[in-house]
């Protein structure tokens, strides 16, 4: 791992665990809800960017992922008896053996092909899930009980939120260390060209499925998590609007890093919530006002948000010439 | 049966297809994928409607007013918002996130728009371009609208890829698209070609509208057919025109036949699988032409 | 934000956290006003199914509350919008529930959408009258909190065609075209289940997508099993698209029964189908009385103007006005000792007729679903005729 986990980045971790803990006993529960919400979008997200901002892969593929991970952690639950704590990652796992299946095919195509062709996968998920009766129950959805977790009952969500933050800071650290680990700077390589990365000796093909796997396995994560503040599914929460939701957190909060995916998840997951509480007169408009939002954003922040804070903030932080030189001779030696 | 089900699916076919050619038109000259040109459609249809019911305009007039103002709006889309993102930069596909989530928001911003009138609510419908009873061939039955939106369909087809390969415009947008960069050093104006791209695929977008409309029923929800356009663009070819009409027929029959031999519950997943399918065995579709690498 | 709203959030998560450490009085009653919160489609593609009816259901209370409120007490509404989403709709319900701390709720268009609330508002005891939503999947199984279905079940409009379509239009094959969401998932199983009670042939059952372009498939199927009688569950542009198919194949003479969700203004359906033929023999179920009374029609629509700025309602206006009776007469029902149990207490044992609706509001200590009782109307593009007797489902479940 280069660099290990620096000092802030620890801390935002407990912090988030921290939280958990906290806010239950401070918030009435529709905030928690929307904190739920938001926790388990967070980890949907930063497992999109893992693809889309830091191998350069533009899959859409996602929602169906979060489709397999709720169904899944709540079949497992409720039809075969298995507690939370193995159906969550045996969902996940799932996820990710067929986010694994489809990353072959998918590390031939380039750019929009690829975007479209994970679309249509995605769309086709939502189709099975809204026909396959006896599985899912179609149509009519399904309801699941409240988990377990070793006695602890979740189910409301002031008993949720602390372990849904808990997975999220789990989520986080794993996602941190990944991105400072070999296989991080090969994803990134393969994002700034992947003509140089694959002349550089690395095997294009295998990162871009391991990256297709772990984003997928992510997904499934977020998924479990949802089956413990909810209590209901069916295949309409799982289609392209909630993939544009997902992506424009990534895009409009900064693709690439984890700081900036939070940033978007906080800023578009509230932007409804804000929206909604305009005069009941004026409701009609929210729809216009959400896509101009999301135009005007994109179009002067191409970037994202982080995108605008990041060159100030580290124009602040830039490093004294001998505090450079100490620093390049210390660094350990980095082998190919 | 069978015959009924093929000739309804050419029909629909055209109806994808002229979807398909406002998208490969713009892909073509600037290599993004417009994903609102279903709301460019549903826009041109409400437009056409409230000229008529508002203004008591002749039919002919209303068209071309029709066409034009959607044809304005889209080129004056890509100058103020899409421009801005591309920047200076040219390289389009460096670029293709940031328009993505731009014609997604900008598909938002006009279903908002149409769903503020009141009016809309309800389901709509423009009177057709060609009306009067309906056409037998023996025991097969096909409207008139029908018939116009096939031949339309050919006509724009052929129209398009006489210009982009014989005229010195369709040359210079061809060049924007392959290597903005080299062609700005020529001497074409890129940032014009891409505004002329946009307006040209608006307004064959505006025509689509029109033809549409009677058929397809407008509700602000009508341009989520723009994924059967892009799925008959991806059979064609992506970059190629005739594939979409080809493509698009050989979606609506298929479409068709799905209906009637499985079920008319697979309708909706069927393009779907389509474009999976292709893209992996084939993704250059029937006609389009191998994806170029891009230089480093 | 609003500065407002925002106070009015913290000042709510404050008297929550208050709240929520010791008993004390009923939540949303004061003495002298009850709080509603009120939700619905306010936005999106399905605003024409909430808008209208949120303005009715809001008029019937304020009606109520000009007669000097229910016993002594004024009804607030807070209005919130669901877009008919389910995620919107419980965090619009978690708000009302523990943040404004509403005495009841009141909302909901969409099945799909009730039912991901269902479970929280059993679990939390807040009493919940539905809009205008059909809500078979939040009804059946009945739960205790969640009342509903007040201008009928998809059951309802089934059996009523399915009874209509053997004992009158003497029909011995049938055909359904549904769609294969939940709706169309409890229509067709209604209508077979019905169909073979009174022994016709169910000759094909047709399910299609919500938003198909093309009805070619589905129709030359139904052509080609050869019914008496054709079942129609569809959505607004998709009927219109059956209605226009049908007569191009040829099919006229077959009636084509329509359940009343595709058709939400007869004339402006007419004029989209633009084919006087096909609807030579058509019908239409409908849960009130306005089409087939013009003095009750001009009473609600006068009423709807006088609150609305002169405003003309849409289709769908009248499907707010059941629930918001319902709940008045089930608050004044309770008594001035006003708690969440005895309002649902007093739901159970409702039983209220009206000029609006063929049938009555009722419901029991295991029936959720208000109205079972239909009219059906034959329309033929000019004017509209009410067929003679009503239709109620006898309650019986498809299997």
């Amino acid at each position: 791992m280069y660099g290990g986990l620096r000092g802030i980045e620890l801390a935002g971790i407990l912090l988030v665990a921290l939280a958990g803990f906290i806010l239950p006993h401070l918030l009435p529960g529709y905030f928690l809800y929307t904190g739920n919400m938001l926790l388990t979008y967070a980890i949907l997200a930063i497992g999109l960017d893992l693809l889309l901002g830091r191998t350069g892969q533009f899959a859409f593929a996602h929602i169906a992922f979060f489709g397999i991970g709720i169904y899944g952690t709540a079949l497992l639950e409720s039809r075969v008896g298995i507690p939370f704590v193995l159906a969550m990652p045996i969902a996940a796992c799932i996820a990710g053996a067929i986010g694994f299946l489809i990353g072959f095919p998918a590390a031939r195509l380039k750019a929009v092909y690829l975007a479209l062709a994970t679309y249509a996968f995605a769309e086709c998920a939502q189709w099975v899930f809204r026909t396959w009766d006896p599985v899912t129950g179609g149509p009519d959805g399904l309801r699941f009980p409240p988990p377990v977790i070793f006695g602890y009952q979740t189910g409301t969500d002031r008993s949720a939120f602390p372990v849904v933050a808990i997975i999220l800071a789990l989520v986080l650290a794993a996602t941190l260390y990944l991105t400072k680990s070999k296989l991080g700077r090969h994803m990134c390589a393969i994002r700034d060209s992947e003509h140089v990365a694959a002349v550089s000796g690395i095997d294009v093909r295998r990162v871009k499925v391991i990256a297709f796997t772990v984003s997928a396995v992510f997904a499934g994560i977020a998924g479990g998590t949802y089956t413990l503040f909810q209590s209901f599914i069916n295949a309409d929460v799982l289609g392209a609007a909630q993939l544009v939701t997902v992506l424009t957190m990534i895009v409009i909060g900064g693709s690439g890093s984890i700081i900036g995916v939070l940033f978007g998840v906080v800023v578009i997951g509230l932007l409804p919530e804000v929206l909604r509480a305009m005069p009941q007169s004026l409701l009609v408009w929210q729809e216009f006002v959400y896509g101009a939002i999301l135009v005007a954003a994109i179009v002067f922040m191409p970037q994202g948000l982080w995108g605008l804070v990041k060159p100030r903030l580290e124009a602040r932080r830039a490093p004294k010439p001998a505090r450079v030189a100490e620093a390049i001779r210390t660094q350990p030696k980095v082998s190919l | 049966m069978f015959l009924q089900a093929v000739l309804s699916g050419i029909v629909m076919g055209c109806v994808y297809a002229l979807i398909a050619l406002s998208l490969v038109l713009i892909y073509k000259s600037t290599d993004v994928v417009n994903f609102a040109a279903g709301e460019f459609v549903m826009i041109a249809g409400y437009a056409g409607l409230f000229l008529l019911d508002w203004f008591h305009l002749n039919y002919a007039v209303m068209v071309v007013l029709a066409i034009v103002l959607v044809a304005v709006f889209g080129a004056l889309f890509e100058r103020t918002a899409l421009n801005r993102i591309i920047g200076f930069k040219y390289n389009a596909e460096a670029a293709l996130v940031p328009m993505v989530v731009a014609t997604i928001g900008l598909s938002f911003v006009l279903k908002g728009v149409v769903r503020v009138i009141p009016s809309t609510e309800e389901v709509l419908r423009l009177p057709p371009l060609f009306g009067g009873p309906p056409v037998f061939l023996g025991d097969l039955v096909l409207q008139r609208q029908d018939i116009g939106i096939v031949v339309v369909a050919v006509l724009v087809m052929v129209a398009l890829s006489l210009g982009f390969n014989f005229t010195a415009t369709g040359k210079a947008l061809r060049a924007t698209s392959q290597n903005p960069r080299a062609a700005a050093l020529i001497g074409i104006p890129v940032r014009r070609m891409r505004m002329l791209a946009w307006g040209l695929a608006s307004a064959l977008a505006g025509i689509s509208g029109i033809l549409l409309s009677p058929k397809l029923l407008m509700t602000p929800d009508m341009g989520s057919v723009v994924m059967l356009g892009i799925a008959a663009s991806i059979i064609g070819g992506f970059t190629s025109l005739v594939g979409c009409v080809v493509g698009g027929i050989v979606l609506g029959v298929v479409q068709n036949l799905v209906g009637i031999f499985l079920s008319p519950q697979a309708i909706a997943v069927t393009p779907f699988f389509i474009i999976m399918l292709v893209l992996v065995v084939r993704p250059n579709g029937l006609f389009g032409e191998a994806m170029r690498l891009k230089k480093v | 934000m609003s500065r407002n709203k925002i106070a009015g959030c913290i000042i709510g998560g404050l008297v929550a956290l208050a709240a929520s450490t010791g008993a004390r009085a009923e939540p949303g009653v004061t003495d002298n006003e009850i709080l509603i919160g009120m939700f619905g489609p306010l936005s999106g593609p399905l605003i024409a199914y909430g808008i209208d009816p949120v303005a009715a259901s809001k008029m019937m209370y304020e009606e109520a509350n000009k007669k000097g409120g229910v016993h002594g007490r004024k009804i607030r509404l807070i209005v919130e919008d669901d877009k008919c989403n389910p995620n919107d709709i419980v965090s619009v319900v978690k708000k009302f529930v523990t943040v404004d701390q509403v005495f009841m709720l009141h909302g909901g268009s969409c099945t799909g959408a009730v039912s991901a609330a269902a479970d929280y508002i059993n679990r939390e005891k807040v009493p919940y009258a539905m809009l205008n939503a059909a809500g078979d999947n939040a009804v059946f199984p009945p739960t205790r909190y969640v009342f509903g279905s007040f201008q009928g079940t998809q059951r309802t409009y089934a059996a009523a065609f399915a009874t209509f379509a053997a004992q009158q239009l003497k029909a011995k094959r049938a055909a359904v075209i549904v769609h294969d969401d939940e709706y169309g998932k409890a229509n067709a199983a209604m209508a077979k289940a019905t169909f073979e009670k009174l022994g016709v042939t169910v000759a094909t059952i047709e399910r299609i997508p919500p938003n198909i372009s093309d009805v070619t498939a589905p129709l030359l199927k139904i052509r080609e099993a050869k019914p008496d009688v054709i079942l129609s569950g569809a959505y607004p542009a998709p009927a219109v698209l059956i209605a226009q198919k049908y007569a191009e194949f040829g099919m006229t003479a077959i009636p084509l029964l329509q359940s009343a969700q595709g058709i939400p203004t007869p004339s402006v359906f007419a004029k989209n189908v633009a084919n006087p033929d096909a609807l030579q023999n058509f019908y239409y179920t409908w849960a009130f009385n306005d089409i087939g009374d013009a003095a009750v029609r001009t009473k609600y629509i006068s009423l709807f103007k006088a609150y609305n700025d002169n405003r003309e309602p849409g289709p769908f206006m009248m499907s707010g006005i059941p629930s918001a009776v319902a709940v008045i007469a089930a608050l004044e029902a309770a008594g001035r000792d006003l708690t969440r149990e005895g309002f649902v207490a007093s739901m159970e044992k409702l039983n209220v007729k009206d000029d609006f609706m063929p049938g009555p509001i009722e419901f029991g200590p295991k029936r959720r679903d208000a109205a079972r009782t239909m009219v059906i109307i034959k329309y033929d593009g000019k004017s509209q005729k009410v067929m003679p007797g009503t239709y109620t489902w006898d309650g019986v479940e498809a299997n």
